[in-house]
């Protein structure tokens, strides 16, 4: 089964084809930003060409997207029009009413000064349920509903959402509102609270279906378009977006839900990361997508991709209730700026020079010393092959502003403050790192710390030191790693129902609800996973209580006994809830009851793992020694990180065979990456190509 | 293992701390970042973990790593009065301390106000940490909790003294050695209206220090005690350096401004003044509440050491260090306290004689705040605020289950910022030194027997106006189904958020009661109020105030006001009365009449 797999970055949109086993191609093409689509057609067809293969011979094409996140991110989505109960028009306004600093006079309220939804768009509809069993108390006033709409089409409201008060315990109101709208204004984005996100707490839920309307209309149109586009160029294969939760979902699921791949971008690095993991039998991987702006970490204990609570997860400003790969991302890439603040303290980022004009070295006008610049200066980054020599760096630049923004300032040599750039953003992303991890109740000491992105495996061996990994492992192609990861992710459907029940006191009647909402999700899961073509034999499904000790406020996840709940097993959900408890918090409060909030299915379908060619082996009776001569480039003056200067061999990764050893200082170089081998570290070559590094 | 040590070997560990090791300044940056990281660790845990709505969706808490000196290293993210507040109540431990001296294992309570409490439902936690036998600095957390078991549920406000405010802790330990004092725990569970909250939550809290015990010990063991010792200092000394750079900037000289509280929740008819004067001088400031009213004989009072000096140090972190304005983290650290003096009479309301109670004392802080804004306006015109809401609404519902056991809900509804010269002010959000999180409507409804009628912006006033606007108040309609008690603590009422170089003046707040069925006839209540017996479907609604515009409001472009009209933030009357901008039956703007309506009124 022929597919591809394709990323689109800010810089570059990476595709990846797997013809077949362990006949793979890769390629880049410039993105697009002003219609990504553009960008992924181009790289679609030219690979098609690379790999010799007739475009109706694809059979699936995975697109990792940033189309949704930058509407967030530039603030330019659709009208949104919003129906909500009287009495509650500015939920959306006051959210939880916290600033978002604690010290401060001249702050923004980025929610009030550009609000998804206008409070003139914001209509209050006469309705009323009641809690805490979700009676109707006040029907709902069909005619201002029809009024409303009236309004809409005059202001030419691209998107309405629905969001009633405590529709999570009864959604009677926001479905007939809208059937009425659907009737009134046909062709309208329409998003209710309840389908979006069906959970307690009103500002997040309506947060969540307000994000869902505001990149709706854009992002379903750009998903259908890019759809359209590949039928009319020949391509007969269904088109799958990753999305934020690690898994691909149809087009159809996609542009209902747009919400749910937010981020969609980082979520194929971390999958690819897994995968390189299982190239070498590595389960336990934390992985470090470093580009220019930003750092993206996540950590995955024994293969298994961590979803965050969904009360944890934020898109910019916004809570956003979409269930997403538990992943931090901070301010740290080759850009990031090094600077003198006010006070005289030293600092590096979360300011970027981004592409343009880049760091200093790159000739177009930076003025400012990056990170990348003290690679440069610590003779780590080699001019004539720079991105394999498709682009000339010009490390006079780096020195000279290094020298004049930092070295003279400080009274310190170049070489010492560059030194100190690479600490700085290295402690940055360590303590990222250590946050995702080790706060989790991970010991990093048990992992296997994965570096990629272009400027990942620079920075791999420092912060494995600096977090106590236990080794580094440089995956076969850190540059394109998102892509792979493209096509290494599951079919995954997500279900959702609201369902507060305190288990100790459960009655039959209870259980034989919970029962049923369990068996309503897993069908919905089913019937998804069917309509893909998914045999029921290959579908997985995963029925995880999100639950709480009675009076807390927020829940953790608990898988729940196979087959029916009853009053037999419910101890079970009870012990798991204890147990992840006292991973996340170090306590337990064992004789507290424990209450069920919210029940969540997953249904899954495995993909076939991507066969990735095996590395040619050294020859039997050649010495490592001999046939390393064979990848060695040129020997060039380098300083690593405890300040020596040394003379350091260059290596040609292309050249590198499996079961080869290399002992630091040395680098390997290959064309979007350089892999930093320090002073007393060693490296292997694994049987797949994963370069792995450790001390001596 | 524990190790002994005694007041003599604290001194002689506190000379020990002024040996200096140079830190170069990336480990100190890498120091600086771990100790901050922990610090918002320890209120992640904290508030994640507990069970009172105060805690777990307000976030009325604080956590943070101390040195042997009480000194602030680093601070969670969360209240501000909070985390300011934490090296008062260690003071005030190291005072009155269980065995006069700290052991390893130790973990204590303390929440007494003339002990350097911010006020006494505030427990703070407090952990010794211990290095090779030396104790080294202290991991605590402070967290309000709901009920103490004073004379009333939740809140109190008109009580005689200090002793009606319920339990008093200080130095008490919860552990000592590692040892679970099984006696205290027992004592509070029979002492408290919600004593399973409260026992629970206080788990939360040993939690949340005890992991912020481990975060230290783990950066000592990595650099060493003395470049971690001399990495803190250098810390405080670049932050307080930051903050002496600020106060430079500002022209010496002595700024006053005053304004007065509503009552004391007992004498309706006495308004209590506050008078501040700043004292500019070099790198010093100053602030001298002499004058302000005399204290109070009921609980309307403000623990000096742990509130009122906290505040002041909150009001120029605000405005010195603000953290939109400036493009670095400065640490927040006890650097930023040194330059800063307070000044209050004792036997004033900002320092009141033992045994005065003092429990109900944030409003008379946000508004010591709100007055230094006030009394810098001419010298700092860029960097204030017009008037603000300036108070808070904290509010108890408590009522009996039909088991017996009672419910107690404390609810923090917010205030209103003044205009900026460059932006709006914004609009129903947490003020000056408050800054919680509300209470989910949907969550408060599941638990209790309340429903909440109505939360949006106020319409029944209008904000300050200006060339910037002031920001609007919120209306809050809480109902409760069953019979209850409420106490209510709150300012406000009568004296207006100032209007800023032309602005206009703000609005003040009100609280309304009514019975949703009966007659639904209004009763328009004081903003304090104490232990008043409600009943079922009786409403209690809270409109709060709005702030103060900034600028003349002929200079707000005339398409910004129209933009105010479509979002109802602006009525088409207010828009002509108060703006001069015609706007049409239609939503248009009307330019002709406009101009001429302007010029007119710019005579």
């Amino acid at each position: 089964m022929a597919k591809i797999g394709v990323d689109v970055g800010g810089t570059f949109t990476d595709l990846i084809l797997e013809k077949g086993p362990r006949d793979v191609y890769v390629h880049k093409v410039p993105s697009t930003p002003e219609d990504q689509s553009l960008g992924v057609i181009r790289g679609i067809t030219e690979i098609c060409e690379i790999g010799q293969i007739a475009r109706k011979e694809i059979e699936l094409i995975v697109h990792g997207t940033t189309v949704a996140t930058n509407i967030t991110l530039e603030n330019n989505g659709s009208e949104v029009g919003m129906l909500t109960s009287r009495g509650f028009r500015d939920i959306l306004h006051i959210a939880r009413h916290k600033r978002p600093y604690n010290f401060s006079l001249q702050f923004d309220v980025p929610w009030q000064s550009k609000p998804m939804v206008k409070r003139r768009n914001r209509i209050p509809i006469t309705e009323r349920v009641m809690p805490p069993n979700g009676k109707i108390v006040t029907p709902l006033n069909e005619k201002e509903v029809i009024e409303a709409c009236k309004l809409f089409k005059q202001r030419d409201i691209e998107a309405v959402i629905i969001c009633f008060m405590f529709s999570f315990l009864n959604s009677k109101h926001e479905l007939l509102a809208k059937k009425i709208v659907q009737k009134e204004l046909p062709g309208v984005y329409i998003s209710t609270s309840c389908e979006v996100i069906d959970v307690i707490r009103e500002y997040e839920r309506f947060s969540t279906t307000a994000m869902n309307g505001y990149v709706g209309p854009k992002t379903s149109n750009y998903i259908n378009n890019l759809a359209n586009s590949l039928k009319k160029e020949g391509f007969k294969s269904e088109l799958r977006i990753m999305q934020s939760n690690g898994g691909v979902a149809t087009v159809d699921m996609t542009t209902e839900k747009p919400v749910t791949i937010l981020m969609s971008g980082p979520a194929g690095g971390v999958i690819g990361g897994k995968w390189a993991g299982n190239l070498s039998k590595e389960k336990n991987i934390i992985t470090v997508d470093i580009g220019g702006t930003s750092a993206d970490i996540s950590t995955i204990p024994n293969s298994e991709i961590r979803i965050m609570n969904p009360r944890d997860t934020y898109v910019g400003d916004y809570p956003i209730l979409a269930p997403m790969i538990d992943l931090a991302t901070i301010g740290a890439g080759g850009g990031s700026i090094a600077f003198i603040d006010k006070g005289g303290a030293f600092r590096v980022g979360p300011k970027s020079a981004g592409a343009d004009p880049g760091p200093a070295c790159y000739s177009k006008g930076g003025s400012e010393p990056t990170v990348t610049d003290a690679q440069v200066a610590l003779g780590r980054l080699d001019v004539d092959r720079f991105l394999g020599g498709d682009m000339t760096i010009n490390p006079d630049l780096s020195n000279k502003v290094i020298e004049k923004k930092l070295a003279k300032p400080l009274n310190m040599s170049v070489k010492d403050a560059a030194l100190g750039i690479i600490k700085v953003i290295n402690s940055n992303m360590a303590l990222a790192i250590r946050a995702n991890s080790v706060a989790r109740g991970y010991d990093p000491r048990k992992f296997s710390l994965m570096p990629f992105g272009g400027a990942g495996p620079l920075h791999g061996v420092a912060l494995a030191n600096e977090v106590a990994a236990k080794e580094v492992i440089v995956p076969p192609a850190p540059g394109i790693n998102a892509a792979i990861g493209l096509l290494e992710t599951d079919m995954k459907y997500e279900f959702t129902r609201s369902a507060p029940l305190v288990l100790e006191n459960a009655t039959k009647k209870d259980f034989d609800r919970i029962n049923r909402a369990l068996s309503d999700l897993e069908k919905l899961c089913r019937e998804r996973l069917s309509a893909d073509g998914i045999i029921k034999k290959q579908q997985k499904i995963i029925r995880i209580a999100e639950c709480r000790y009675h009076g807390q406020g927020f829940e953790l996840r608990a898988e729940l006994p196979n087959g029916k709940l009853n009053s037999n097993n419910k101890n079970i959900v009870i012990n798991n809830f204890h147990k992840q408890h006292n991973l996340d918090y170090g306590y337990t409060f064992g004789s507290d009851q424990v209450e069920i909030m919210t029940l969540r299915v997953v249904g899954i379908a495995s993909v076939k793992p991507m066969t990735w060619p095996k590395l040619k082996p050294l020859a039997k009776g050649k010495s490592n020694a001999k046939s390393l001569k064979d990848a060695f480039l040129y020997n060039r003056k380098t300083t690593f990180d405890d300040g020596k200067t040394v003379t350091c061999p260059r290596y040609n990764r292309d050249k590198l065979l499996a079961g080869q050893k290399i002992s630091g200082p040395a680098i390997v170089i290959q064309h979007n990456s350089t892999t930093l081998i320090p002073p007393k570290h060693k490296a292997y070559v694994s049987t797949y190509g994963n370069i792995h590094i450790q001390k001596n | 293992m524990t190790k002994k040590i005694n007041k003599k070997n604290n001194k002689k560990n506190n000379k020990k701390n002024k040996k200096n090791v140079k830190v170069d300044p990336i480990t100190l940056q890498v120091i600086g970042g771990a100790l901050h990281t922990s610090a918002r660790e320890m209120g992640h845990v904290l508030y994640r973990m507990s069970f009172s709505s105060i805690i777990r969706e307000s976030e009325d808490l604080g956590a943070g790593l101390f040195d042997a000196n009480f000194q602030t290293l680093s601070e969670s993210d969360s209240t501000p009065l909070h985390i300011g507040s934490i090296p008062g109540y260690l003071r005030g431990i190291q005072d009155t301390l269980q065995d006069g001296e700290w052991f390893e294992g130790d973990v204590v309570v303390h929440n007494h106000p003339y002990h350097g409490s911010s006020h006494s439902p505030d427990l703070a936690i407090a952990i010794p940490v211990f290095w090779k036998g030396e104790l080294v600095g202290f991991s605590a957390n402070t967290a309000h909790h709901i009920d103490i078991g004073a004379a009333t549920p939740g809140l109190i406000i008109d009580i005689r003294d200090v002793y009606a405010e319920g339990m008093l802790f200080s130095g008490i330990k919860l552990y000592r050695k590692g040892e679970r004092n099984d006696a205290i725990w027992q004592f509070m569970e029979s002492n408290s209206r919600t004593a399973k909250m409260l026992i629970d939550d206080i788990e939360a809290q040993i939690a949340s220090a005890r992991l912020g015990e481990q975060r230290m010990k783990e950066l000592i063991s990595e650099y060493g005690i003395d470049t971690f010792k001399s990495a803190c200092n250098e810390l405080l000394n670049y932050t307080e350096r930051m903050m002496r750079q600020q106060i430079k900037a500002i022209p010496d000289g002595i700024y006053r401004a005053d304004g007065w509280c509503d009552d004391d929740g007992r004498n309706r008819d006495k308004k209590l003044p506050i008078k501040v004067a700043v004292k500019v001088k070099g790198d010093n400031v100053t602030v001298d509440l002499t004058g302000s009213a005399d204290q109070v004989p009921t609980a309307y009072n403000v623990p000096f050491e742990g509130s009122t000096k906290v505040a002041v140090y909150c009001a120029f972190r605000s405005l010195l260090l603000d953290q939109a304005e400036t493009e670095v983290y400065i640490p927040s650290n006890e650097g930023s306290f040194r330059p800063i003096e307070v000044i209050a009479p004792e036997g004033s309301i900002f320092n009141p004689k033992f045994p005065a109670a003092a429990e109900a004392r944030f409003t008379q802080c946000n508004r010591v705040i709100d007055c230094i804004y006030r009394a810098l306006s001419p010298v700092m015109p860029e960097k204030i605020t017009a008037g603000n809401s300036a108070s808070l609404s904290f509010i108890s519902y408590a009522g009996l289950r039909p088991s017996g056991d009672y419910w107690v809900f404390l609810e923090v509804n917010e205030g209103s910022y003044g205009a900026r010269a460059r932006k709006d002010g914004p609009d129903s959000i947490d003020n000056l030194m408050c800054n919680t999180r509300n209470n989910p409507l949907e969550d408060l409804g599941m638990h209790l027997p309340m429903v909440c009628e109505r939360y949006e912006l106020r319409d029944d006033v209008m904000p300050g106006a200006g060339r910037q606007r002031g920001g609007i108040g919120v209306v809050k309609a809480q109902r409760v189904l069953t019979d209850g008690v409420i106490t209510h603590e709150c300012d406000r009422h009568t004296d207006v958020p100032w209007g800023a170089f032309g602005g206009s003046e703000g609005a003040v707040g009100r609280v309304q009661r009514y019975n949703i069925k009966g007659n639904k006839q209004i009763t328009e209540m004081p903003a304090k109020f104490s232990d008043v017996d409600i009943n079922a479907d009786d409403v209690i609604a809270f409109y709060g105030p709005c702030g103060g515009g900034y600028g003349n409001p002929l200079d707000r472009p005339a398409e910004q006001v129209l933009e105010d009209v479509l979002d109802d933030f602006c009525t088409i009357e207010h828009a002509k009365k108060a703006y001069g901008v015609i706007v049409t039956k239609d939503l248009k703007l009307d330019h002709k009449a406009t101009k001429t309506l302007r010029s007119e009124m710019s005579k």
